[in-house]
């Protein structure tokens, strides 16, 4: 694996998951939305240590996509407050987002600049100077197994590659929190340790990451903290053992948050012993 | 198979109609224009009898139609589902009867009737005698027949072309060589027929050529048939029929290689450099410049929208540079250039669509998004602004009065700043999502944003037109005793204003959307390019 891309690190030392949440790095306060009438998120609060890597879980429609668009500046809340490293997201814009990275769930980029401009744009807009945009824009890409593709058009991509792409866009002026929304949904195996182990490190280097998946498996595998929203509430936050209780996190999930649906049942015909 | 294609299209149809009122009201539109064109054909070919050149224009109207067919699903490629052969590749069907089935799919509808009903004018335009009649119905279904084969070849050796990135491209740029024929047959052809410079007698060297392509050959039997040739007029229906069987046969092929491979030509593009522009002296506005500029050269909607422009430019000025006053041909030219640039960019954000986002988390505050806009116009502009200066001072030349040219390029510089200030005055007053639609080449503002789109277009054109008013009446004044001193006052004049009207609208837009970033950002979002 290259250095990882330049700049000053934000934090020192190891991730304080276990300590008491002094200085949260996240700090949500009754973040509230509603569309049509109809609550997308119903005010939620929420603390994330620094160094934290953390999950936000939950069923599809939970509000997950709606609470960090506005987390990250990106959609106004009806109320509520966000805090990002102490800067508040929507009184002072400008210095908040310079200290956040983001991948949307969606992620459809510029698709007419090729993945090295791409990133080099990325970086610019960030106010890198560009020599220093293309040097990151290359180890980045290198990083995030691109290399070779790095002169073919974004709109000839997989999915998984954007996904990379994205990834990319959002680390490359070294953000101290960064935000990812499904970030390995559609992304092949070998691609997916590729972001995970990249996460990893940037959490352990004492930067912040939050990412909302459905995925228990990879949530449970990576994450050191975690918070479960159904119907745009938190039903639950804390660290991953505070959380599961003893249980996997797939199962307390399903305690929170119930079932649905009837498993099949009516299907008789369904099956190779019925013809 | 063939009943269970028809069945497919006709519902594929029913569920569009459901779907929407906008569905429906181009269906109706759309039955309503093939009626048009049904009777319009059928009486444009039955007046040509008793034409001493019916022959020879039949064949050309003919071959108009083939070549119609052959065109137009191009472009409407993703609208009639049973045009891809994709969508049937997971089907476990045979190459036999699928091709008899799509054959029947392609014939069902209001337009192969309309065009058969149309082309059937044949029977009173060329016919005459009771054999004639016949061979004259029986080239008629030939024809239609023929062309929908054509066309169900072509479609189908391009559909992996056309699924992919490269060959969406390429349709989005067949817009401009479209747009000018339309614009010849709408202008040029007219005018000329009108000034008898055009006569049916031009088209019989035309006729030499095309009588031996089918739609000639079904012409000409009728003809044949007509003058007591009863032998060659069934000979030519034969090789016609003998032409569109080997079609078929090429487009059965076709089909059972379309439906087991896929089109891989865009796997191995790359571009070349590679690094950004404007790197040096960057910034903000220098970054968006950058990536605009690339944009401005890679994406065939921008590469769509000049060459449109500079039909309009010329088709425009037509009329007046064959008039007396030419000056004032070159002079509309130059300003509808100006303005058409405008009414490009006048929904910037929703053209960026949802990459706007990474645009969005660097932007804050008035500042970065004068920048952002700043960078946006500069680039346009470096494309743009030559294409402006240059079109109208070649016609200008052309009518042997060069000077007219230099006159000409005080107003485009002046109408492309006003252009591109209005461009962003609307971008943040009245933003809308695009949406690119089947059938539809370029962008088009989404569901719901019809009156939008349509009061921002007409408002831009209207304002643009107020703000040139000072230069025109400057190139008025200058015009009568043009001279090597006034007219660089004149073009610096020009070039001046243009860049304060467009700095002003930056200002303005950059005020506006201050403030609704991120308004502007879900909006952006719905965009769907």
């Amino acid at each position: 694996m290259a250095e990882r891309a330049g700049g000053e690190q934000p934090g020192t030392g190891p991730p304080p998951a276990e300590q008491p949440v002094a200085q949260p790095a996240i700090s949500v306060r009754g973040l509230r939305k509603s569309f049509g009438g109809k609550d997308a998120v119903a005010g939620i609060d929420l603390d994330i240590g620094r160094g934290s890597l953390a999950g936000l879980v939950g069923p599809n429609g939970a509000g997950k996509t709606t609470s960090l668009s506005m987390m990250t500046g990106l959609l106004r809340p009806d109320i509520g407050t966000v805090l990002i490293n102490g800067i508040s997201v929507w009184a002072d814009p400008a210095a908040a987002k310079a200290v956040i990275g983001v991948v949307p769930a969606e992620v459809r980029l510029f698709e007419r600049l090729s993945g090295q401009e791409l990133l080099e744009y990325a970086g610019r807009l960030r106010g890198l100077p560009a020599g220093e945009a293309r040097q990151r824009a290359a180890q980045l890409l290198d990083v995030l197994d691109l290399k070779d593709d790095a002169k073919r058009l974004v709109a000839d991509y997989s999915t998984g590659m954007r996904k990379k792409a994205a990834l990319g866009c959002a680390l490359i002026h070294n953000p101290q929190v960064l935000f990812l929304d499904e970030p390995l949904e559609g992304v092949d195996p070998v691609s997916a340790d590729v972001i995970r182990r990249l996460l990893k490190r940037f959490a352990d280097s004492g930067s912040t990451v939050l990412f909302s998946s459905h995925v228990m498996e990879l949530v449970e595998q990576v994450c050191d903290h975690v918070s479960i929203i159904a119907a745009g509430r938190i039903v639950a936050t804390g660290t991953m053992d505070e959380v599961r209780g003893g249980k996997t996190l797939q199962q307390a999930f399903i305690d929170l948050v119930g079932t649905r649906g009837k498993g099949g049942e009516g299907l008789s015909w369904l099956g190779s012993s019925s013809s | 198979m063939a009943r269970v294609l028809v069945q497919l299209k006709l519902r594929l149809l029913l569920g569009a109609l459901r779907g929407s009122n906008a569905a429906r009201v181009s269906f109706i539109l759309s039955s309503t224009i093939a009626l048009l064109v049904a009777i319009g054909t059928f009486a444009g070919l039955a007046a040509l009898r008793h034409n001493g050149a019916a022959v020879d224009l039949t064949t050309v109207i003919y071959t108009l139609f083939a070549l119609g067919w052959v065109i137009l699903p191009l472009i409407a490629f993703g609208l009639d589902g049973t045009l891809d052969p994709a969508t049937l590749a997971l089907y476990p069907l045979r190459t036999r009867p699928l091709v008899i089935g799509l054959l029947a799919a392609s014939a069902t509808g209001a337009w192969p009737l309309a065009n058969l009903i149309g082309e059937l004018g044949i029977v009173v335009g060329l016919a005459h005698g009771a054999l004639a009649v016949l061979i004259a119905v029986i080239a008629a279904v030939l024809q239609v027949l023929f062309c929908i084969t054509l066309a169900r070849l072509v479609t189908t050796a391009l559909a992996g072309l056309m699924r992919s990135r490269r060959g969406r491209d390429l349709a989005v740029l067949a817009i401009i060589p479209i747009f000018a024929l339309y614009e010849v047959f709408a202008q040029v052809l007219p005018k000329a027929i009108g000034n008898h410079e055009l006569t049916a007698a031009s088209f019989a060297e035309v006729d030499r050529w095309l009588r031996w392509l089918p739609p000639g050959l079904a012409a000409h039997a009728v003809q044949d048939a007509s003058t007591g040739h009863a032998g060659t007029a069934v000979l030519r229906l034969l090789l016609a029929a003998a032409v569109t069987v080997v079609l078929g046969w090429l487009w059965a092929r076709a089909l059972s290689r379309a439906l087991v491979t896929a089109d891989a030509s865009t796997q191995g593009t790359t571009i070349k450099g590679g690094s950004l522009p404007f790197g040096r002296r960057g910034g903000l506005t220098g970054t968006i410049a950058a990536r605009s500029l690339v944009y401005q050269r890679r994406d065939p909607t921008s590469l769509a929208y000049l060459g449109l422009t500079v039909v309009i430019m010329i088709v425009v000025s037509i009329g007046a540079l064959r008039g007396t006053h030419p000056v004032v041909g070159v002079l509309i030219s130059a300003g509808v250039g100006g303005a058409s640039v405008g009414l490009q960019r006048g929904d910037s954000f929703g053209v960026d669509g949802p990459a706007f986002y990474l645009d969005a988390l660097a932007l804050s505050g008035r500042r970065g998004l004068r920048s952002w806009f700043a960078g946006q116009n500069a680039a346009v502009a470096v494309i743009a602004v030559p294409l402006i200066l240059v079109v109208p001072l070649v016609l200008a030349i052309i009518t042997g009065h060069p000077v007219d040219g230099l006159l000409a390029m005080a107003l485009g510089l002046a109408a492309t700043g006003a252009g591109l200030g209005i461009a962003d005055l609307f971008s943040s007053a009245l933003p809308y999502p695009m949406e690119r639609r089947a059938g539809s080449p370029l962008p088009r503002q989404a569901e719901g944003f019809a009156m939008q789109s349509l009061a921002g277009r007409f408002g831009a054109l209207i304002a643009t037109a107020i703000l040139v008013i000072p230069v025109i009446v400057a190139i008025a004044e200058t015009g009568s005793a043009a001279d090597a001193v006034r007219v660089p006052a004149l073009i610096a004049g020009g070039a001046v204003y243009g860049a304060l009207l467009a700095w002003a609208g930056i200002a303005l837009g950059a005020a506006i959307a201050d403030g609704k970033l991120p308004e502007l950002v879900q909006l952006a979002a719905r965009s769907k390019l």
